[in-house]
């Protein structure tokens, strides 16, 4: 009996040496915008396979519906409940705002659940990180799926105002070119939000799951959502200007609702106070949520990069906890 | 034999050593419900984190819907009809999150299995989370009751004090009592838990009327009033504690409702009872329940 002479094992041919037989370091930067998009895709795909595969896509719906379904009832019964003159015209400034805000919570909780899915429930979080693609990438990837969630719940939340709230709502009169970059920039701020609670949730334990909703619920308070900005002492109300949802949703608002009551408006407003104007040009909405959108958005990054490398520093991406 | 730390007394055989007296039973049982609520309640005070985001957020949240009543030009009492419930969510989302879920959550760690080998009733184990969390919740319901308080000029008008007290503790019973049955239903639904945890945030509170009188919904609150410990508890706690405020009518008086707690109390203990003895039946007989991902 002979032994049988060693075998080199043969790599695959991508990934095998290059020709001249020396390591190729163009491959550990990796194929650029290619590798992204992959990733990206890819996560993507597993988001929605997370987020819809549990069950039947009739119970998937309900499910999806029912949240924002839920939290625009509750202001239209506390309306209703009070009454008064100015009930209808609350009716619509309500059913927008929580409307908008089921993409506010499904985005910031989409990316920050994702690392808490990875780490807590899968365990893969380490396995992901240390994997060649970008972590960020792979994280908004998971997050689309969430959003997109989000966006229909949204959409029905709207329908039913419109159709069973007497939400008066004109689709000939909205105002597209200033609803679509508008849109735009608010999706790209809810996303930078949750790009910083996933910051975060990456620092926390297990009970981070409320933080996002939790996050989203303070923010309720100063963007002017579900009630004018003026109510609010005028501190506040400035506090509620830096803050970019603010300007997305009067934008949306605006838009949709050109003679509708201001969020950030109205008589005896800070706005009003400040300006001499009882709510903003479209084109000042325009601006301001650029402008503090880029902010929110550098911040985000920064404040994940460094999140990150604490956490691969001290070891927290293995951790689980349990309580 | 006598060398042994873990054999109380002599015996004969291992069969002999395993049967307890029921003094040993119980203490094993009681000192098992402290130790599944030591970490909740040590927890408290180590995660600095919570701190901000379980108290102080979801105060912030509460006062939203006191602006938008502000806003509204509302009548003060509906001020701290919003209180109350802010104050109140603290024990739905923890009986959602750490009873419901917790079974459901134990068996993705790998550790229900441990819970289940263990010498001692996974009631006990249950208890221990429910004392737990309702320690940790009063925290933040106490902290969003009086900050709120002070700080929108909330006027309580409490006639009945030991009705109100006696109302609170009856519906952290029913509640942590329903939080037990869920866990059962949670962990036999696997994957659906997670989602259905989430499911069960705003329809209930809207359908328990969480920041209006429950009575305006109609037949559907009388179905919540029913049905819903966080509902028929917190219309009793309105009415009780704002005696003087003009509420609407249609829902039972606190007495009734009073009465409504103690049989949901009793019903929902009851069920979960009987539902754990018969999930640890399954899961000893079939071995499956207590695996990871399945």
């Amino acid at each position: 009996m002979t032994a049988d002479a060693p075998v080199a094992p043969t790599a695959p041919p991508a990934l095998g040496s290059p020709e001249w037989g020396g390591f190729d370091p163009a491959r550990t930067r990796g194929r650029g915008l290619r590798d992204l998009r992959r990733s990206f895709m890819t996560a993507a795909r597993l988001g929605w396979q997370t987020e819809a595969n549990w069950t039947d896509p009739i119970l998937f719906f309900i499910y999806s519906v029912a949240k924002p379904l839920s939290t625009t009832l509750i202001f239209v019964v506390m309306i209703e409940v009070i009454g008064g003159a100015s009930t209808r015209e609350f009716r619509g400034f309500v059913v927008v705002g929580t409307a908008l805000w089921a993409f506010v919570i499904a985005g910031i909780a989409g990316l920050a659940w994702a690392v808490l899915d990875d780490r807590e429930r899968y365990r893969m979080l380490k396995y992901v990180v240390v994997s060649p693609s970008d972590f960020l990438t792979v994280l908004l990837g998971r997050g689309v799926a969430r959003i997109a969630v989000g966006g229909m719940g949204a959409a029905i939340t709207l329908s039913v105002g419109v159709l069973a709230l007497g939400v008066p709502l004109d689709a000939g009169r909205i105002d597209w070119p200033l609803l679509l970059p508008v849109m735009l920039g608010g999706l790209v701020t809810i996303v930078a939000v949750g790009i910083l609670l996933a910051a975060v949730c990456i620092q926390t334990r297990q009970e981070s799951w409320s933080y996002p909703e939790a996050a989203a619920g303070a923010l309720f308070l100063v963007t002017g959502a579900v009630f004018p900005l003026s109510v609010l002492p005028a501190p506040v109300q400035v506090v509620g200007w830096l803050t970019p949802l603010t300007w997305w949703i009067e934008g949306v608002r605006l838009a949709v609702f050109p003679a509708g009551p201001s969020g950030i408006g109205g008589t005896g407003s800070a706005f009003a106070a400040f300006t001499g104007r009882v709510r903003p040009e479209p084109h000042e909405i325009v601006v301001a949520l650029l402008g503090t959108g880029v902010l929110v958005t550098l911040a985000a990054i920064v404040g994940f990069r460094v999140s990150l490398h604490r956490a691969k520093d001290r070891g927290l991406l293995d951790q689980t906890t349990g309580s | 034999m006598s060398g042994n730390p873990y054999v109380h007394r002599p015996t004969a055989s291992p069969q002999a050593a395993a049967e307890w007296t029921q003094r040993q039973i119980l203490m094993t049982n009681l000192r098992t419900v402290a130790g599944r609520a030591y970490p909740r309640v040590r927890g408290l005070a180590r995660e600095k984190s919570w701190l901000f985001f379980e108290i102080l957020l979801p105060f912030l949240t509460t006062s939203a819907f006191v602006f938008v009543y502000r806003a509204l030009q509302a009548p003060p009492e509906y001020v701290g009809f919003v209180v109350l419930g802010g104050a109140m969510t603290a024990f739905w989302l923890n009986v959602i999150w750490m009873m419901a879920s917790q079974l459901w959550w134990e068996k993705s760690q790998g550790n229900l299995e441990l819970y289940f080998a263990a010498p001692m009733d996974i009631v006990a184990v249950l208890l221990g989370m429910a004392v737990g969390g309702m320690v940790m919740s009063s925290s933040r319901a106490a902290v969003v009751l009086v900050v709120a308080t002070v700080v929108y000029g909330v006027t309580f008008a409490v006639d009945q004090w030991l009705l109100l007290l006696a109302v609170f503790f009856l519906t952290l019973t029913a509640l942590y009592g329903l939080g037990m049955v869920l866990a059962s239903l949670f962990l036999m639904w696997g994957r659906e838990a997670y989602h259905l945890t989430q499911f069960l945030q705003e329809p209930v509170y809207f359908v328990s009327g969480l920041n209006f009188p429950v009575g305006r919904l109609g037949m559907l609150g009388a179905l919540a009033i029913a049905l819903l410990p966080l509902a028929v508890g917190l219309d009793a706690m309105r009415q009780l504690a704002f005696a003087d405020a003009a509420y609407p009518v249609g829902t039972p008086p606190p007495e009734v409702e009073a009465l409504i707690l103690v049989v949901m109390t009793v019903v929902f203990l009851s069920l979960a009872r009987w539902m754990l003895r018969t999930l640890e039946r399954l899961a000893r007989r079939e071995g499956r329940l207590t695996i990871r991902w399945q």
